[in-house]
C-alpha cells in the first residue's frame, strides 16, 4: 500500500512537473477572473525575468 | 536502454496506444496548452469576468495571456512536438498523422513543414551552409546578431526558403499543399470566432514562440559550435544540465546526445548523458550549468555577458 502510495504521488508530481509551464500559464490566465489582470501581467513579468536570469 | 521499471513487458499490448507510456506526458502538455488558448479566448469573450470592460485592462490582459501562450506554444511545438518529429508518440501511423497536424497549428506550423525544417534541413545538414534553420554565419563562423536572427527569421526567411523547397521538389508538391491547407482550416478556427481577438491572443502568442522562444533556443542550443568532424566530435551543440529546466523541457537540455542520438527517446536522456558524460569532458563539449533561458539572457547581452556563457560547468572541465 504504502509503495503503491508513493508511485502514485511520484507519478502524479511527474505529471504536473513536465506539464509545469503551461498549468502556470492557465493558472495566470484563469487568475485574472480573482485577482484581476493587472495583478496577472505583474506575475507574467516576474515569471520571465526569473526565467531569464535562472532558467 | 532500461526503462524505469525494470519489470515492464517487453512485448507491447495489442491495446498500446502510446509508443513509449512516458509520451503521455507530451500528450498531457499539449491538451493542457489548448485549454489554456480556451481560457484566454473565454476569457477575452466576456470580459465581465475578469474585469477587462476598459481599454487599458484588457491591454494587460492580453500582454499577460499572449506572453504565457507564446511561452508555452513554444516549448509545446518546439520541444514537444519536436520528440514526436523525431519518435511518434502514438502506435497508429494515422493518428500519429493527424495528432501532429492539432498539435502544431496552435504554434503557428503546418506539421508536415516543421518536421521538414527540423529532421531533413536541421537533423541532417547541422551547422553547414544548408542548414537554413540556423543563424546565418560570419565569415569568421560565429552566427549573426541574436536580434538580427530572432526578428527575421520567422516567418519571413523561413516561407522564403520552404517554398524554394517545396517548389523545387516535385514530390513535395502536393503534399505540402495538402497540409497547407489543412493548417489554415484549422488555424483560422480564432478568426471566425473574432478577428480581434485573433489577432491579439492567437497571431501575438504565436510571433512570440516562433520569434522569441524558438528562434532564441535555436541559436543558443548552437552558437559557438562547429560541424562535427573527427577532430570535434562534440562540439556541435551545447549542453545544459539544469534539472529543473530538463524536468519541464522534456530534457532538451541534453541536446549534443539529441544530436547525436536523435532515436533516443526523450525520457531517456539523462542517462545517456550520465553514460557519454566522460566521452564530452574528454571531447571538450561545452556543458553549462543552466537552461535555454539564461542562456539567450547571456547571448544577448554585452561582451561580459558573452563571456559568462563560454565558461564551462563545475564537473565537466578536462583534467588534461
Amino acid at each position: 500500500m504504502r509503495r503503491l502510495s508513493h508511485t502514485f504521488l511520484s507519478q502524479t508530481g511527474l505529471v504536473f512537473g513536465r506539464s509545469f509551464c503551461p498549468l502556470f500559464a492557465i493558472a495566470v490566465i484563469a487568475g485574472a477572473t480573482l485577482w484581476g489582470p493587472w495583478v496577472s501581467l505583474a506575475i507574467t513579468v516576474v515569471a520571465v525575468t526569473a526565467a531569464l536570469r535562472w532558467l | 536502454m532500461s526503462r524505469d521499471d525494470p519489470d515492464a513487458p517487453a512485448v507491447p499490448s495489442r491495446w498500446r496506444i502510446l509508443a513509449d507510456p512516458q509520451d503521455r506526458h507530451c500528450v498531457i502538455f499539449h491538451i493542457t496548452c489548448l485549454a489554456a488558448y480556451s481560457c484566454a479566448f473565454w476569457l477575452y469573450q466576456h470580459p465581465e469576468l475578469a474585469g477587462i470592460t476598459g481599454p487599458w485592462s484588457r491591454i494587460a490582459f492580453v500582454a499577460a495571456s499572449a506572453s504565457m501562450l507564446g511561452c508555452i506554444s513554444g516549448i509545446d511545438v518546439g520541444v514537444n512536438f519536436h520528440n514526436h518529429s523525431h519518435r511518434p508518440i502514438f502506435v497508429s501511423q494515422f493518428v500519429n498523422r493527424w495528432f501532429g497536424r492539432i498539435w502544431t497549428f496552435s504554434g503557428g506550423w503546418p506539421s508536415f513543414f516543421w518536421e521538414y525544417c527540423h529532421v531533413t534541413i536541421h537533423h541532417a545538414k547541422l551547422l553547414t551552409t544548408d542548414d537554413w534553420t540556423l543563424p546565418k554565419q560570419n565569415a569568421d563562423g560565429s552566427f549573426e546578431d541574436f536580434r538580427r536572427y530572432m526578428f527575421t527569421h520567422w516567418p519571413w526567411r523561413l516561407m522564403t526558403r520552404l517554398w524554394r523547397d517545396m517548389t523545387a521538389r516535385r514530390s513535395l508538391h502536393s503534399k505540402s499543399l495538402r497540409e497547407l491547407a489543412i493548417f489554415l482550416a484549422f488555424w483560422s478556427i480564432p478568426f471566425w470566432m473574432d478577428p480581434v481577438m485573433a489577432v491579439w491572443l492567437w497571431v501575438l502568442p504565436h510571433w512570440i514562440a516562433n520569434a522569441l522562444v524558438m528562434g532564441s533556443g535555436m541559436y543558443v542550443q548552437h552558437a559557438g559550435c562547429v560541424p562535427k568532424s573527427l577532430a570535434r566530435p562534440v562540439s556541435h551543440s551545447t549542453v545544459f544540465v539544469s534539472k529543473f529546466f530538463n524536468l519541464t523541457m522534456f530534457n532538451i537540455g541534453f541536446h549534443l546526445e539529441h544530436h547525436d542520438h536523435p532515436r533516443v527517446h526523450w525520457s531517456e536522456l539523462p542517462e545517456l548523458h550520465k553514460r557519454l558524460k566522460q566521452d564530452m569532458i574528454d571531447g571538450g563539449a561545452h556543458v553549462v550549468p543552466y537552461g535555454l533561458y539564461h542562456a539567450t539572457f547571456l547571448l544577448a547581452g554585452d561582451d561580459a555577458r558573452k563571456k559568462r556563457f563560454a565558461e564551462q560547468a563545475l564537473g565537466y572541465t578536462r583534467s588534461r
